[in-house]
């Protein structure tokens, strides 16, 4: 609607000038020229509007015919034009035949022609600006489409972050399991038990609603009584909480895939295994999380390979949800060093009371 | 038949020995809990058949048969591997998927021990499933039933002498079973240039170029070794300055 509307005043606009143009070119009375002008400016509005509208339509620029385009408004123009002069001529006899002094004009070859090329020159304007619009529509489409498309993707990688349990291991404890059923049953009902209780307490997780330190402790503990049996007396756990921490709430699932990280690419990587240590401290206004562990003096933290790279997703992944959950008011920092790999999360205090729920 | 069983975790070697007590004719030489251990024992007790777990600490599964050769067979085990799989299929090589039966097991220890001593194309392999990542950011050597691992930013450079590789690096050098061409394709190679038929250069290494006659070139290196550069290597080495 706003569209036409802003067509139309352009052409009234148009039709003025056009007076003006009559007007000093053929001599004629003011009144003379704006009657000749004004109606003949709007019934070429309209002709010129459809039809380059349609011609937009129906040959919307692409890269490969865009000379046969030209050619084709070339001489949409100019027919245009010719027939827009002709209709004026006829216009001005039909306004002599009413024999009134304010109507016809002095219709001068020169003046045909310029309206002829004015008429041209106009359908090109406005066809020029329906392909415009046409483009800025697109592209406006285009990138409303982009963005709804960028949103899903990152709501659907937000679940996925949340449910993904690395295949590796789920399927290494069941081969843990496997081996325990002869070996030692009861170990292996007993690791049963734990990995239904970590995928049990994983999928209850929901995104929007945070959880008490406690529980997320709680989800950890498994998950390394899980590994603990895998790896042995390679893992070595070393954990320091502080219980005052514990009721403060914080987004599920944030220190799991740290605590993942650090055995999959730190402690599994060593020979002999190593020391993963947990610090969790309350201060006045922050939870201070540190999560370090060993790692193979040999893996360089920028070898290009998988492995590391991988780990840097997770990283990130964690780094986004903080950021998302809290905005600047969270950090996680990562250190490595020769031997070891630190990462420290800041939270800010959020206790769960009721008035909150 | 001998075999050798490979596997960080003591509970997945212990189902492979249970599982093999129904086989009488298997005689388990020892077991290994890391990629070093195994491609030592691999070359010195040359076993048939070594069931060699792939993700293992500093060395893979793939790693260890590169190293260890192909005249032992070998059946891979993991428990979770997209590209692996797949190159499995492609080159029939025996594997198993963790946890698995005793049927399953049995299958692919008929299947070994049927195309026993038929040699494995391990690099092919390697190829295949190293095929996503990035270039090689290691090097690793095989000294008797030594393993070097070489990172490939402290290589200065490579020469080639007939089908090996002399591979120098903090004044050290190591002799590699491997084409010239071939570790140059493996490399990265916006930091190793090819600056001669026998010289694959450390370009970080590269001191100065000296002008030796008219047609003739050498490479300076920053420890003042000097290496003959090709026509064709000046040229690429004129295109990158």
């Amino acid at each position: 609607m706003r569209h036409q509307f802003l067509y139309l005043a352009a052409w009234l606009l148009l039709s003025a000038l056009l007076s003006v143009l009559v007007n000093s070119a053929s001599n004629a009375a003011w009144l003379n020229s704006i009657v000749f002008a004004v109606p003949m400016s709007l019934v070429y509005a309209f002709a010129v509007g459809f039809s380059s509208y349609y011609l937009c339509r129906a040959y919307p620029i692409s890269h490969q015919r865009n000379r046969s385009l030209l050619m084709l408004l070339g001489s949409a123009a100019i027919i245009s034009g010719v027939s827009w002069a002709v209709l004026c001529t006829a216009y001005n006899v039909a306004l002599h035949g009413v024999e009134q002094s304010w109507a016809g004009i002095d219709l001068a070859p020169n003046l045909r022609m310029t309206i002829a090329v004015l008429g041209g020159i106009l359908y090109v304007l406005a066809a020029t600006a329906h392909y415009l619009l046409a483009e800025f529509t697109r592209a406006g489409l285009a990138e409303r489409q982009q963005l709804e498309a960028k949103l899903m993707a990152q709501e659907a990688q937000l679940r996925m972050l949340r449910t993904q349990i690395d295949p590796h291991f789920l399927f290494n404890s069941l081969n843990s399991i496997s081996a325990l059923t002869t070996v030692n049953p009861s170990s292996a009902r007993e690791m049963t038990l734990l990995l239904a209780d970590f995928f049990r307490s994983s999928l209850k997780v929901d995104e929007q609603r945070k959880i008490s330190l406690a529980e997320e402790m709680a989800l950890i503990q498994q998950f390394l009584a899980i590994e603990k049996i895998r790896f042995g007396t390679r893992l070595h756990i070393e954990q320091e909480i502080d219980e005052a921490a514990l009721p403060h709430l914080l987004p599920p699932m944030i220190l799991q895939p740290l605590v993942e990280n650090a055995i999959k690419h730190g402690i599994a990587h060593l020979l002999e295994g190593g020391v993963l240590r947990m610090r969790i401290l309350r201060s006045a206004s922050q939870l201070h999380i540190v999560i370090e562990n060993d790692v193979d003096a040999d893996s360089l933290p920028n070898m290009a390979n998988s492995k590391a790279a991988k780990s840097g997703i997770g990283l990130e992944n964690v780094r986004q949800r903080l950021h998302t959950t809290y905005g600047h008011t969270a950090a996680l920092h990562c250190q490595r060093h020769a031997t070891s790999f630190r990462a420290e999360l800041y939270l800010p205090l959020q206790s769960n009371t009721p008035e909150m729920e | 038949m001998r075999v050798l069983i490979v596997d960080d975790e003591e509970l997945a070697r212990s189902v492979v020995r249970e599982y093999l007590r129904a086989h009488a004719d298997v005689e388990i030489l020892a077991e290994c809990a890391n990629g070093y251990q195994a491609v030592k024992a691999i070359t010195e007790m040359e076993p048939d058949l070594v069931f060699l777990d792939i993700q293992m600490p500093k060395l893979t599964g793939f790693e260890v048969a590169e190293l260890a050769g192909a005249k032992t067979r070998y059946i891979f085990c993991t428990a979770f591997d997209e590209y692996a799989l797949k190159a499995f299929e492609i080159h029939a090589i025996d594997y198993l998927l963790k946890p698995f039966s005793a049927q399953r097991f049995a299958q692919a220890l008929q299947h070994a021990r049927s195309s026993l001593g038929q040699a494995q194309d391990i690099p092919a392999l390697l190829q295949q499933t190293m095929k996503s990542d990035a270039p090689l950011a290691r090097v690793l050597i095989r000294d008797g039933s030594k393993v070097h691992i070489i990172a490939s930013e402290k290589i200065d450079f490579i020469e080639a002498q007939d089908d090996y590789v002399q591979v120098h690096s903090e004044g050290k050098s190591y002799l590699k079973n491997q084409r010239l061409s071939e570790l140059e394709n493996q490399l990265d190679g916006s930091q190793f240039l090819r600056i001669h038929r026998s010289y694959l250069l450390n370009l970080e290494r590269l001191a100065r170029i000296e002008t030796a006659s008219k047609d003739s070139h050498h490479a300076i290196l920053q420890n003042g070794q000097r290496l003959p550069v090709s026509r064709s290597g000046y040229q690429k080495l004129k295109s990158m300055a």
